[in-house]
């Protein structure tokens, strides 16, 4: 079905002169000493901010229902698009199939069974449904594709341009991030805008990096706490996209932009662009995330993964969550799962450095 | 006829642009058959979209339409990479 509207006639066009212009780069034009593109910029802005406002996306809710019995092994089948835009595309990898020729293939089939993984042995779930729901994944979907998603029962990877973005399987945190999605839209089921939709972000990147910490046996310390990292082409200027240590510095470069995400609420950004900031305002969560199993030390996954995993699981999270509502039940699931102890100051400490009040 | 693209949201929330003006081009025509099929029969409502999805504006001579990945129609996906690959 297609998911379009035309709303009433619209004001006249902006001409854009640049093919990639992040937000940000816009702000920069429209504050910039050229008056045209100055006031091109400008009114490009306003009237994205128009067009965002009438525009919000919500999560799935149950696209698949939950079939067989839970296993502890997960059921993996892997598509291939073919450089289409159709969806499944062509089954080409089965559970017990031996290694595709395909390195996409192997790594898409890696990376969900690094995801069954952790979610199994570190918080005893079985599968994105905890009812053994069989996983998939297309691969090569589109041509130059770049972009990866959760289409609501699957996940989709396209391979990139090559130049600023490579294939999207490489980094198992994105396909980790991208499973993540469909473990809070099986719970919490968080609205996929604003605050509640920078949480349903921030939610799949902490996970995303507890998979590939697990699958690397990585320490909190030892972590790279990136996201994406080895996904940019060699000719950009950054380690990655995202980065829950230090968010606004993964990436520096003349066409992708700066990394525009703020690490505390001094710096939260509002706008209405991409669903009212969820992959930009999600820096914040994710740096509380950060500084809480820095603070707690050995493996992220043991005592914060546990709180955040509880927190998001636990029927206490609604659909429009804000951050303060998010901070407030970490402390309680803290006090819940370790008592009055250093963990749950711990929790209190790590919001209270990034700004989200916990009372 | 201009036709403009406004990619926005994605993994990597970065936001990509493009307008593409058909007069004098050969493929003018096919263009403005593509562009009226992409904005016709679009049914009323918010767009609704997938975590992590593509967002798309689409601006025919200043009228607006959206939609999302992975629901476009073929007219639409053909538009959106055509003015992807070749607007400025």
């Amino acid at each position: 079905m297609t998911q379009c509207h035309i709303p009433r006639m619209e004001a006249t066009t902006n001409p854009v002169f640049c093919t990639i212009v992040p937000p940000h780069v816009l702000d920069k034009l429209a504050r910039g000493e050229d008056p045209t593109r100055a006031d091109r910029a400008a009114r490009t802005i306003e009237h994205d901010a128009l067009q965002r406002t009438r525009r919000r996306i919500t999560t799935v809710r149950g696209a698949a229902a939950p079939t067989g019995t839970p296993s502890d092994k997960p059921q993996r089948t892997i598509y291939d698009a073919k450089n289409q835009e159709t969806l499944p595309g062509r089954k080409v990898h089965s559970e017990n199939d031996k290694p595709s020729k395909d390195a996409s293939v192997n790594r898409a089939h890696a990376g969900l069974g690094a995801t069954f993984d952790l979610y199994l042995k570190a918080y005893g779930r079985r599968s994105i449904d905890d009812h053994g729901l069989p996983l998939n994944a297309t691969v090569h979907y589109g041509e130059k594709y770049e972009n990866a998603f959760w289409d609501g029962s699957r996940m989709v990877f396209g391979d990139g341009d090559g130049d600023l973005f490579l294939d999207f399987t490489i980094p198992v945190d994105v396909i980790g991030h991208e499973l993540t999605h469909g473990v809070t839209q099986h719970t919490a089921n968080l609205e996929y805008w604003g605050q509640s939709g920078a949480l349903n972000e921030s939610l799949s990147d902490v996970f995303g990096s507890l998979i590939k910490q697990h699958a690397l046996g990585h320490s909190a310390d030892q972590a790279d706490w990136l996201i994406g990292a080895g996904l940019l082409g060699p000719d950009v200027q950054g380690e990655a996209l995202r980065s829950m240590k230090a968010p606004g510095t993964a990436y520096d470069d003349d066409k992708l932009g700066k990394d525009p995400q703020p690490a505390t609420m001094d710096d939260y950004v509002k706008t209405s662009r991409d669903n009212g900031g969820v992959h930009i305002n999600s820096g914040i969560p994710n740096h509380a995330f950060y500084l809480l199993a820095t603070a707690l030390g050995g493996n992220a996954w043991e005592k914060a993964g546990k709180i955040w995993y509880a927190t998001l699981t636990g029927g206490e999270l609604s659909t429009e969550a804000q951050f303060a509502d998010f901070a407030r039940l970490t402390a309680a699931s803290a006090r819940t799962l370790f008592g009055e102890g250093d963990e749950t100051q711990a929790v209190l400490k790590a919001w209270s450095q990034v700004g989200v009040p916990t009372s | 006829m201009r036709i403009a693209i406004t990619r926005t949201g994605g993994f990597a929330g970065i936001e990509r642009q493009a307008e593409l003006d058909t007069t004098g081009r050969p493929d003018a025509d096919h263009l403005k058959a593509l562009a009226h099929q992409a904005l016709s029969g679009c049914p009323s409502g918010p767009t609704r979209g997938v975590p992590d999805g593509f967002h798309y504006e689409i601006t025919v001579d200043g009228r607006t339409a959206h939609c999302s990945d992975p629901h476009l129609t073929e007219h639409q996906r053909e538009l959106i990479q055509s003015v992807l690959r070749e607007g400025a």
